[in-house]
């Protein structure tokens, strides 16, 4: 993993299939939703994510994400992409 | 009335009552704090209950995203009961398509505990 998170960088952590993972490489922080959707999607999909195990079909329809920034045991910012648990609307 | 949520752990016993500010008569909005209480209990986890107050007990394409969206994170398959203010109904992933959801045949258990409560907290706004 690289350790170094540069400003303007970002860890980005996934949880799927019951597993949870951080990509070895940091990512830029201001990349969009989509973007680090797509980052995400495509290091699952070629096994790149210590600690979850490679799924050439997986989709990740409806997952959100959620942005951190530094704190004083943390001081890089943080992104958790994971599954939205939205309720409701017309059937 | 506001919707409201709880969630079951596999014997039945209410986890976590889920009333997230921004909760409407018609819909609760996405919230880390329910995806990290069914990240922390997914060992024992059940599913999930939700109220549809004055609605059908059908879900909705958000919960159906929802429901598969929370599965395929946690890497199992829940019951997701929709409450009404006569009716419960539970429904699991029938398949084949990842939104195949089907209402599950009632089960002596599904008369739960914790239903009346959650009608009443839907009734009080949480």
């Amino acid at each position: 993993m690289n350790q170094r998170i540069d400003a303007g960088q970002a860890r980005l952590n996934l949880t799927w299939n019951g597993q949870n993972g951080d990509l070895p490489d940091p990512v830029p922080y201001d990349a969009s939703d989509a973007q680090l959707r797509a980052m995400a999607l495509e290091a699952l999909r070629n096994g790149d994510i210590p600690g979850i195990h490679i799924d050439r079909g997986a989709r990740l329809d409806d997952f959100v994400v959620d942005r951190f920034g530094p704190t004083a045991t943390m001081p890089w910012h943080r992104i958790f992409v994971r599954p939205k648990t939205p309720f409701g609307g017309a059937p | 009335m506001l919707e409201t949520a709880v969630v079951i752990d596999v014997d039945g016993q209410v986890l976590h009552w889920h009333a997230p500010p921004g909760a409407t008569a018609t819909a609760l909005p996405d919230a880390r704090g329910l995806w990290e209480v069914l990240w922390i209990h997914r060992s024992r986890l059940g599913g999930v209950a939700h109220v549809h107050p004055g609605g059908a007990p059908v879900p909705s394409a958000v919960d159906l995203t929802t429901f598969a969206a929370c599965e395929a994170g946690l890497g199992r398959r829940l019951v997701w009961w929709i409450a009404t203010a006569t009716d419960l109904v539970a429904f699991v992933h029938a398949g084949p398509g990842r939104l195949d959801y089907h209402p599950r045949p009632h089960v002596v258990k599904d008369v739960a505990a914790w239903l009346p409560e959650l009608r009443d907290r839907s009734l009080r706004g949480g």
